[in-house]
């Protein structure tokens, strides 16, 4: 099979018109530029191939003959509530990227964090987002940047203010929505030393909405600190999710990171971490559920640069029908990080003969006293477990309910937050009653 | 009417017969016990009556009071009243041991075409019982049986057949693996659901249990069919001399 992606390709005239609309009028030649120079640098390494390790599994050929076009408008009236997390926080909306200011509530905000679009950001915020922007990444995360900075319509800047503690999470949600849209956004995050804020994310489209979003993040947590960033990814099921997030842990600092991946014709969400100082705590975990024939592609890159660092990761995932899921996992050990404690674990529940998943754990350990796990695992739901609950009087399909439920709630149990564990534990069971066993609904 | 009444009954796994012709009839609030060598068909009739695929009928009837039984999925029996403890109770990860119980009281309700159990009344209802079995709330907010010893395993099993209130319970060797405080402990928690109507069928390789939980009758179960049958005095006499008379082999 030829897998080369020809510069020809429909997404490519998307890309142009992209980078060619005219900038917000504050914005000018600076955001013009960012887009070129996006453009330029997706057309001179092309669309991540196949032939990339880290590409292995997914194939985003189909996205490359796809066209799409800008988003005529961002004018929604009401948000699609229900595909949206149910909770009662402070909230950002974006729509098709550009941050709408009537649908979002940042009144109970509190004034330890300090949330800038891209219209309102101060000279010096400017210089911080080109100097993050600029980031160092490996050559398989190069395609997906470029392509998010060429098309980029909208960022938020996100501060923290050192010691800043708060129980409520701030939600941003990301809506899709029109015909074959596209657009990309960023985000900024810049926690303070010894601040604790939760961050929870929903990206969702209005009803019959097709749409290609692209999303970067960029986290950066100081010292001391703790960052709860949480993402429920309920695409429309027509739409194609690539997201990219990159975190930096500094000393004592923790990052607890939870994806659950529900939405979406194709999917990858790839977080890479790196834990610069002594003592940073690193938490990449996930959940994912695919059905019909969706692709959910869950990519992990942990890397211990300072010693006595620890990181955990668990993804739980049910396949139904035709659907696919990819997980990569790797862990890097440089030689100075002594000391680490390094946890993988992935499995997946394949519910049909026709889903498939594709499991690749990697441990690349360059330190001599580390203690590093990993382990896979894929089964389908045991006889044994079904009969002892129909035993009980539970039918068939509320027992297979019940045990992917628990299967999921054991890695919705990893979440630090008690108020986010509580809340996605929810939108799971709903999502799976409605998702997979409808038929017991009518009861 | 019997609660239990099994007629020539016939039951393969895979291609091996292991039933061949079991006749048993069960009253209301009788005790029976089942004994019986390794291999001698023992747990393959408790799955039977449970209904568990893979065991297969292939001649006899079983009557679950006017009810076929054999026509039933497991489910549906255990709403009409078939409880089974089972040997090895199931690890079931994820699930808390609040929310099994809940699905399958409300299972039973629905079932009988009645209205779900308040969640609060229904939680009072499983504390008072785990309460009488010496088991802590945190193991009803466990997983089922993850990480439980034998022992609590087993008070689990009773506990839920505390709740479920079946009219026949089919204790599968309850005493294995136990300590003797263990034992007593899920004995009393047994004897305390013995009524004039429920009627139980304990399965058990050993005597011991008997002397806890002291049956009406007494059968020895051995090459898949019932050779003997008799007071509980016969479960002693099978304690003094052992299964070789019946096992084929002495």
């Amino acid at each position: 099979m030829n897998t080369s992606i020809g510069p020809a390709a429909p997404f490519n005239d998307f890309i142009d018109s992209a980078s060619g609309e005219s900038a917000h009028e504050n914005l000018g030649e600076w955001l013009s530029e960012i887009k070129e120079k996006g453009r330029d640098e997706f057309y001179k390494l092309g669309w991540p191939s196949p032939k990339l390790e880290s590409w292995r599994y997914t194939n985003l050929n189909k996205l490359a003959k796809t066209q799409f076009h800008l988003p005529q408008t961002s004018e929604l009236d009401k948000l699609p509530c229900q595909n949206i997390i149910p909770i009662d926080a402070p909230r950002i909306v974006l729509v098709n990227g550009k941050l709408k200011r009537e649908l979002s509530d940042l009144s109970e905000i509190g004034d330890g964090i300090f949330i800038n679009s891209f219209q309102d950001m101060r000279d010096e915020q400017r210089a911080l987002f080109c100097l993050a922007n600029h980031a160092i990444l490996p050559k398989e995360g190069l395609p997906i940047k470029a392509l998010n900075d060429a098309i980029l319509s909208g960022a938020l800047f996100i501060e923290i203010m050192p010691g800043w503690q708060s129980d409520v999470p701030l939600h941003i949600v990301s809506i899709g929505y029109g015909d074959h849209v596209g657009f990309s956004s960023k985000i900024f995050v810049s926690a303070g030393e010894n601040s604790q804020v939760n961050l929870l994310e929903t990206h969702a489209g209005d009803a019959g909405s097709t749409y290609f979003s692209s999303c970067v993040s960029n986290i950066d947590i100081k010292a001391g600190a703790r960052l709860g960033h949480y993402k429920f990814q309920n695409d429309t099921n027509t739409s194609t999710h690539l997201a990219l997030a990159q975190t930096s842990i500094e000393a004592d600092a923790v990052y607890d990171n939870f994806v659950m991946s529900v939405g979406g014709i194709l999917s990858r969400n790839e977080v890479r971490s790196l834990i610069t100082a002594p003592g940073g705590e690193c938490c990449v975990n996930g959940a994912y559920l695919g059905t019909s024939n969706q692709h959910i592609d869950n990519t992990t890159f942990i890397e211990h640069a300072a010693e006595g660092s620890k990181s955990r990761e668990v993804f739980k995932g049910v396949l139904a029908d035709h659907a696919k899921g990819v997980f990569q996992g790797k862990i890097f050990v440089h030689p100075e990080a002594q000391k680490t404690d390094g946890y993988q674990m992935n499995r997946a529940l394949l519910l049909s003969d026709k889903a498939e998943i594709d499991s690749k754990p990697e441990l690349e350990i360059y330190a001599d006293d580390v203690r590093c796990s990993h382990g896979a695992t894929v089964g389908e739901l045991e006889e044994e477990h079904l009969f002892y609950l129909k035993a009980r009087g539970i039918d068939a399909e509320s027992a297979r309910r019940l045990l992917v439920e628990g299967y999921l709630g054991e890695v919705i149990d990893e979440i630090q937050s008690q108020v986010i564990r509580e809340t996605l534990s929810k939108v799971a069971s709903d999502l799976l009653k409605k998702k997979l066993f409808e038929r017991s609904d009518g009861r | 009417m019997s609660i239990l009444s099994i007629e020539n009954l016939h039951a393969n796994v895979g291609e091996t017969e292991i039933l061949r012709g079991i006749n048993l009839k069960i009253e209301p609030g009788e005790v029976h016990a089942v004994m019986g060598p390794n291999g001698s068909g023992k747990s393959t009739l408790s799955y039977v009556l449970a209904g568990r695929d893979g065991y297969c009928v292939t001649d006899g009837s079983v009557e679950f009071k006017d009810i076929d039984l054999l026509e039933l999925e497991a489910d549906e029996r255990a709403n009409e009243g078939v409880f089974l403890a089972f040997q090895y109770p199931v690890e079931v990860p994820g699930v808390t041991g609040m929310t099994f119980l809940r699905e399958a009281y409300n299972s039973r309700l629905r079932y009988e075409g009645r209205e779900e159990a308040d969640a609060m009344e229904f939680l009072k209802l499983v504390r008072s019982k785990a309460k009488d079995l010496n088991m802590s709330d945190d193991m009803l907010k466990r997983p089922v049986n993850v990480g439980f010893s034998g022992g609590e395993k087993k008070r689990n099993e009773i506990l839920q057949m505390a709740v479920l209130e079946p009219k026949l319970a089919i204790l599968d060797e309850t005493d294995s693996g136990l300590d003797i405080d263990a034992l007593k402990l899920v004995a009393d928690g047994v004897n305390a659901l013995r009524t004039n109507e429920r009627s139980m069928l304990i399965i058990t390789h050993y005597q011991r249990l008997l002397d806890y939980i002291k049956p009406d009758h007494v059968h020895v179960l051995a090459r898949g069919q019932i050779q003997r049958s008799g007071g509980k005095e016969l479960a002693l006499e099978l304690e003094a001399n052992g299964y070789a008379e019946f096992d084929g082999k002495g």
